[in-house]
């Protein structure tokens, strides 16, 4: 954090030009800058932000929406953002593991080679260039799919990009039970969640694209790891049935190298969900971080790298407790 | 074939040809007749070269008096002028260890008759390097000697420049493509009358040709000195190679990034029009065409705009020639533009930011990992912290915001090579740490080896172990990672110049391409965004398939685990 801070307060970046625009004033610059506290020496400027960060008071948007608060904001783009990073680890994972397993299974096959030759190219398809050519294709879709158009399939959507609705899923109304508060009454629209699915389903199959051929290819060797390990081999010579072995000896034990693939994801989405939603116009996370970081939204940009140096952190410390539980090789103690 | 390995043998390499002059002989005549074909070409990348070191050096001499501005706006002007020899000083120690370990083969202080033991020894030699260069550096500066060296180098360049003028065979003007359509359907102007598409592809096939008969006369250099001058009948290097030489997907990489590198390399004649005449200043080159049985003369710049690509009925695609009688193998883009010349000169700049960033990378992280594995402790620990608090940012975010930085800022950095330096930086600064974990662990392997211990014991300095005992076993790793690397740099470079942020126009960048033909990839003109993503989909999958086959050749056992693959370039990263 110490380093965003001397990125961006110590970087050639002008808030207050962005602020008041090019008429803007000598007077009511400096005006400005000392209610900014840019006056201030610089180790306070310091200290003051990392006090405020390390409170959790995350301060206000200057020049994108000037006055609003940082939580205000997250509260609008952060789910929008997790709805997508939500299904795109959904969809990497639900298609990169089992082809991987398939692959694993019958190494050495067409199959094999077909599935691992793509999950490599598509691996190292620019995420920008993908969702490029996604949308070419679902804008002509009934060319490319036998005369199925992607706008009317299913449910209908005005248009390919733009933000899903989020609305299908509602509270109504709140009791009151003691301290605890619960939601008593709520609305859930079917129609809504499917077009919301499909509003973000390009996008977060462009976002999945890398992770889900990691997966595959990690997958892949996992599984061949296990197979020709020794307990495999003990259980084949039980007499175990083949969908046993599979399921619970090859299965389980080859999840385990998959798991830094997956909390590594968070990675990725956040890197990548810049690209994305520019590209898609989805009003995310990624997109504000993009929109902040070009007009010089200094206190945005730091309240944003801070959520998201605190997400990678937190997922990097699951992830290892999760080994623990699923390794009982992997100790705390070592 | 040298008959038995002995073990005593320490005769040099120059020793070993001297004995048996031939077979170099033969090879280096090869070398020679293989660069007389292209003289011109090599005196221009000389100059180029040269010309580039001097722009750095000139950068690097202003650091003093910069500081010296700062210092002295600060604390006055007795303390500028000292900062100014304190700068100059440092300056000119760390040219003296790149002087020495460069350029001075031998020990000063040994011919002196200095010997302190051995620590100092070192410090001596250095400080003695610096004194002479510190002198040398005073007479060019103070006395006329400053215009004799000035004057040599005109001189030089000069004669160069003369040599440059020297037709290489893979030029355009040997056979040239560029002509006009007589009235009778002939075509004048191009290499024995062929059509100009033809008179391309000829071209093509003589560089392609060119470039790989020197790849086959270096494997060739390669068979004689192992042969003939290797003290050693097998090494494991050996072994490496053929592992590698039946690595299919290796190959494929090889092949690949072969072809990459020479697209970029020989961009030039690759292309059908000049980078100058259509791309950076079309409006001051004319070309001239058949209109109606007479001869037109036109500017690039307003035949461009008639031949724009931009979907229905203006689009010129892939292998067409437009109404200029121009050839286009990959169509035009929006502008109008050629989008094959486009393309070979963003390979020229993708390779370029690739290769600096991933050098600069790959160098800071080899020698922070000897130091830390060799002394450990405090050193270690900061590394540790300071490289985790760069991993612990999202990389693409940082990047971004970096580069955004520097250019709304109008940084003097961001101006070289329209950001691309720049660009190389960043990707540097922010992505060390990661190769640094990557060969941490092998490195702290081999700092625990006897061997290590031994040269320790035997009083060798620790930078001469570092060198000589670990950095060997480390380079392997590194060459793996700095494969995966690349393809890494070269997706964020086009990611960053998709969103605006990367490499500026005038200056070719396929990311670029990607973007600007994104309004059109429904339409006629779908191949200005689409081939470029095609060419970063293949360069990378390249670069990654040939770090697989060099991790499989150094290291066959390492090829059940492949846990590491977190390190292969993701189209993730942008």
């Amino acid at each position: 954090m110490t380093m965003t801070f001397i990125i961006i307060r110590m970087g050639p970046i002008d808030p207050v030009s962005a602020i008041i625009g090019p008429e803007g004033g000598a007077a009511q610059r400096s005006q400005i800058e000392s209610r900014l506290g840019l006056n201030d020496p610089l180790w306070e400027q310091y200290t003051s932000f990392m006090w405020n960060l390390i409170t959790f008071n995350l301060g206000q948007s200057w020049v994108i929406q000037p006055g609003r608060g940082v939580y205000s904001l997250l509260g609008t783009y952060a789910p929008r953002t997790l709805w997508l990073g939500f299904w795109s680890v959904l969809i990497a994972l639900f298609v990169g593991i089992p082809l991987g397993f398939y692959a694993g299974l019958n190494p050495n096959t067409t199959g094999d080679y077909f599935a691992s030759f793509g999950g490599i190219v598509w691996r190292s398809m620019p995420n920008f260039w993908l969702a490029v050519m996604m949308l070419a294709v679902l804008r002509q879709s009934e060319r490319f799919f036998f005369g199925l158009d992607w706008h009317t399939f299913g449910v209908e959507i005005g248009s390919l990009v733009g933000q899903p609705p989020l609305d299908f899923f509602g509270v109504t109304g709140w009791t009151t039970i003691g301290l605890l508060s619960i939601p008593s009454g709520f609305y859930f629209s079917g129609t809504t969640l499917a077009a919301s699915i499909k509003q973000v389903l390009p996008a977060a199959i462009v976002l999945g694209s890398a992770s889900m051929g990691s997966e595959m290819r990690i997958g892949r060797t996992a599984v061949l790891e296990t197979i020709n390990s020794n307990y495999v081999e003990t259980a084949k010579a039980k007499g175990l049935s083949n969908r046993i072995i599979v399921w619970k000896h090859v299965f389980r034990n080859a999840l385990i190298p998959l798991v830094p693939i997956i909390t590594n994801e968070a990675f990725v989405l956040i890197g990548g969900s810049v690209i994305v939603e520019v590209v898609f116009s989805i009003n995310g996370l990624g997109y504000l971080f993009f929109q902040a970081a070009v007009q010089g939204d200094l206190p945005l940009v730091g309240s944003l790298m801070f959520i998201f140096v605190l997400l990678i952190v937190g997922m990097n410390i699951f992830q290892d407790f999760l080994y623990t539980i699923l390794d009982p090789r992997v100790g705390y103690e070592r | 074939m040298s008959d038995s390995y002995d073990e005593f043998d320490d005769t040099t390499l120059r020793e070993r040809i001297e004995a048996n002059p031939r077979p170099a002989l033969l090879w280096a005549l090869g070398v020679l007749v293989l660069l007389a074909l292209e003289i011109g070409r090599v005196a221009a990348g000389i100059i180029r070269v040269g010309e580039s070191a001097r722009f750095a050096l000139g950068g690097i001499m202003s650091i003093p008096a910069t500081i010296e501005e700062s210092v002295a706006g600060t604390l006055g002007a007795g303390a500028g002028t000292i900062a100014f020899l304190l700068m100059a000083l440092v300056l000119l120690v760390i040219a003296a260890i790149v002087v020495k370990w460069l350029f001075v083969p031998v020990s000063l202080v040994k011919r002196l008759d200095i010997d302190r033991g051995v620590g100092t020894n070192d410090v001596l030699e250095r400080a003695l390097i610096t004194a002479v260069l510190g002198v040398f550096a005073l007479l060019i500066v103070a006395t006329p000697l400053g215009s004799a060296v000035e004057a040599l180098i005109d001189g030089v360049t000069r004669g160069l420049e003369a040599v440059n003028s020297i037709q290489p065979i893979t030029s355009r003007e040997t056979i040239p493509n560029e002509g006009y359509r007589t009235g009778d359907g002939g075509w004048e102007g191009t290499f024995l009358g062929l059509s100009p598409a033809w008179a391309w592809a000829l071209r093509v096939a003589v560089v392609y040709t060119y470039a790989i008969v020197w790849l086959v006369w270096l494997w060739k250099g390669y068979e004689i000195f192992r042969e003939h001058y290797r003290e050693a009948d097998w090494t494991p290097r050996d072994d490496s190679i053929n592992r590698l030489r039946n690595h299919y997907w290796g190959l494929f990489g090889f092949v690949v990034v072969f072809l990459f590198i020479v697209m970029a390399l020989w961009a030039q004649p690759l292309s059908p029009v000049t980078a100058e005449a259509n791309l950076y200043s079309p409006y001051e080159h004319e070309f001239q065409y058949y209109d109606d049985g007479s001869l037109e003369t036109i500017t690039h710049g307003t035949a461009n705009v008639q031949t724009r690509s931009q979907g229905g009925d203006s689009n010129v695609g892939l292998m067409s020639y437009d109404q200029y009688d121009r050839f286009a193998p990959f169509g035009t883009n929006q502008d109008g533009k050629d989008m094959f010349t486009f393309l070979a000169y963003g390979a020229r700049v993708s390779l370029v930011v690739g290769v600096l960033a991933t050098g600069l990378m790959a160098g800071i992280a080899t020698a922070l990992a000897l130091m830390t594995a060799y002394y450990k402790g405090l050193l270690d620990l900061v590394t540790v912290v300071v490289s985790d608090s760069v991993i612990s940012m999202p990389r693409f975010l940082i990047v971004l915001l970096l580069s955004v930085l520097f250019m709304q800022a109008n940084h003097p950095i961001a101006a070289i090579y329209d950001g691309g330096i720049l660009l190389a930086l960043i990707f540097a600064g922010t992505g060390w740490p990661g190769l640094w974990r990557a060969v941490r662990g092998p490195s702290l392997q081999v700092a625990e080896q006897e061997w290590v211990d031994a040269a320790r014991s035997y009083g060798q300095t620790p930078a001469a172990t570092m060198r000589k005992h670990m950095s060997p076993y480390i380079a392997g790793y590194m060459l793996v990672y700095a494969s995966l690397t690349l393809g890494g740099v070269i997706i964020g470079v086009a990611a960053l110049s998709f969103l605006g942020f990367g490499i500026n126009p005038p200056t070719p960048e396929w990311g670029r391409a990607v973007d600007e033909g994104r309004p059109y990839v429904s339409t006629a003109s779908w191949h200005i965004a689409t081939l470029p993503g095609i060419l970063v989909v293949l360069v990378v999958t390249g670069f990654n398939a040939l770090g697989d086959g060099i991790r499989d050749a150094i290291d066959p056992e390492s090829e059940t685990s492949e846990g590491d693959a977190g390190a292969a370039a993701t189209g993730g990263g942008g």
